[in-house]
């Protein structure tokens, strides 16, 4: 399970050596889609990457600090800084290949 | 419903082929599309070059291939397809009233679409540009947007991006006169192309311009990459190796949407191929998980 951001409060991500933050939404469909897949990432990379969710309408300022403007969107975070956003829903091997991208 | 083997998006030549080859090696098909078969079969004159068949007609040829698949016992599930989500070792299909399928293999025939993206849309995607309004009409609360609707059966989408946003301008790429909500404006002006102009979307049309925060995009047609995210394409084709293989793993292209030549004859071909590498790729699969 990704673990929920509340209160637009990224203190715990901003704590992570890498993070991925899964900016969605309950009315929004890809996003449903891309649930199941975060959670089979979110264990493979257990110890390495961090999942977080990010419902938008709980967390509206964050929404708008990270310049999101479609959903699902996904935010790749080192040290607490957003270095690149995945937008859409994207197949398992994808995301998987643009994790291992930004790690080093 | 249970999950299939090999789901087969697509009733011409290349998707029946597919489906009949997936059926005679016993995997369990489910074949997708429209039970007239392909339009661009049944309106062809005459084909000269279809093996077995010399000079027949459209509708000849179309009724040849609904005796072979009616003699298989291959049904035709009647659905449009709007995306394909790779889950990891499985798809997800959405059908229409979104119904979802499952399938440890697809296999995409669906046929060319006609039809550009504007200069600037496909960067921005995402970025200013969607194809979904329902979908991201949240996010343009006290924002403004412009919609671009191919069809009337667009106009509820614009009604309830209207409600969210605090202006929308509507551009119908139809003659029909919309029927929309007081608070939409109409704009009678074609689309050039859009670009980025600092945190507003600039759209250029035939009769100036106009800054706004997002632009939504409603076609009929959905091209590769909006049906499977994460498709890798070659302009309007999805690419493919002599396997029909894409960069997907378990998701392969034949017939019109994997390249040129548009032929029959070579569509057919194509979905053997296609429908025999998906045989290979869940035996693969089966081997694996022992």
């Amino acid at each position: 399970m990704l673990k929920e951001i509340l209160n637009d409060n990224l203190d715990e991500v901003k704590g992570c050596e890498y993070a991925v933050v899964d900016f969605n939404a309950t009315w929004c469909g890809p996003c449903k889609m891309m649930a199941p897949v975060l959670d089979d990432l979110a264990n493979e990379y257990a110890g390495k990457v961090e999942f977080f969710g990010c419902d938008v309408d709980e967390n509206q300022y964050l929404a708008q600090e990270y310049g999101i403007m479609s959903i699902p969107c996904l935010g790749f975070f080192k040290n607490g800084e957003q270095l690149d956003q995945s937008i859409g829903f994207k197949p398992k091997q994808v995301i998987a290949a643009w994790i291992e991208g930004h790690l080093n | 419903m249970g999950r299939y083997d090999i789901a087969v998006i697509g009733t011409g030549p290349a998707g029946l082929s597919a489906a009949i080859t997936g059926t005679v090696r016993n995997k369990k098909v489910l074949l997708l599309g429209s039970k007239d078969l392909s339009l661009k079969v049944t309106k062809a004159h005459k084909i000269a070059n279809y093996l077995g068949l010399p000079n027949a007609g459209g509708e000849e040829l179309s009724a040849a291939f609904q005796k072979h698949i009616d003699e298989m016992g291959i049904e035709i599930t009647e659905d449009k397809i709007n995306a394909i989500y790779g889950m990891g070792d499985y798809y997800v299909l959405q059908g229409g009233e979104n119904v979802m399928y499952e399938a440890t293999s697809v296999i995409l025939a669906t046929g060319v679409v006609a039809g550009k993206p504007f200069p600037g849309e496909e960067e921005n995607l995402g970025r200013g540009v969607s194809y979904c309004a329902t979908c991201d009409a949240a996010l343009y609360r006290g924002k403004n947007a412009v919609v671009i609707a191919y069809a009337p059966k667009e106009e509820p989408e614009a009604d309830f991006l209207a409600e969210m946003a605090d202006h929308v301008y509507y551009i119908p790429m139809y003659k029909e006169e919309p029927q929309l909500s007081e608070k939409i404006e109409i704009v009678r002006k074609k689309p050039v192309s859009m670009e980025r102009d600092g945190s507003k979307m600039k759209l250029v049309t035939d009769d100036g311009e106009i800054l706004t925060d997002g632009i939504f995009i409603l076609r009929e047609a959905i091209s590769p990459k909006q049906l499977v995210p994460g498709l890798v394409t070659d302009g309007p084709h999805v690419a493919v190796d002599l396997q029909m293989k894409t960069n997907l793993p378990g998701c392969f292209a034949c017939g019109d949407i994997a390249g040129t030549p548009y032929q029959y004859i070579k569509a057919a071909g194509q979905g053997n191929v296609a429908a025999l590498s998906a045989v290979s790729y869940l035996d693969e699969l089966k081997r694996r998980s022992k």
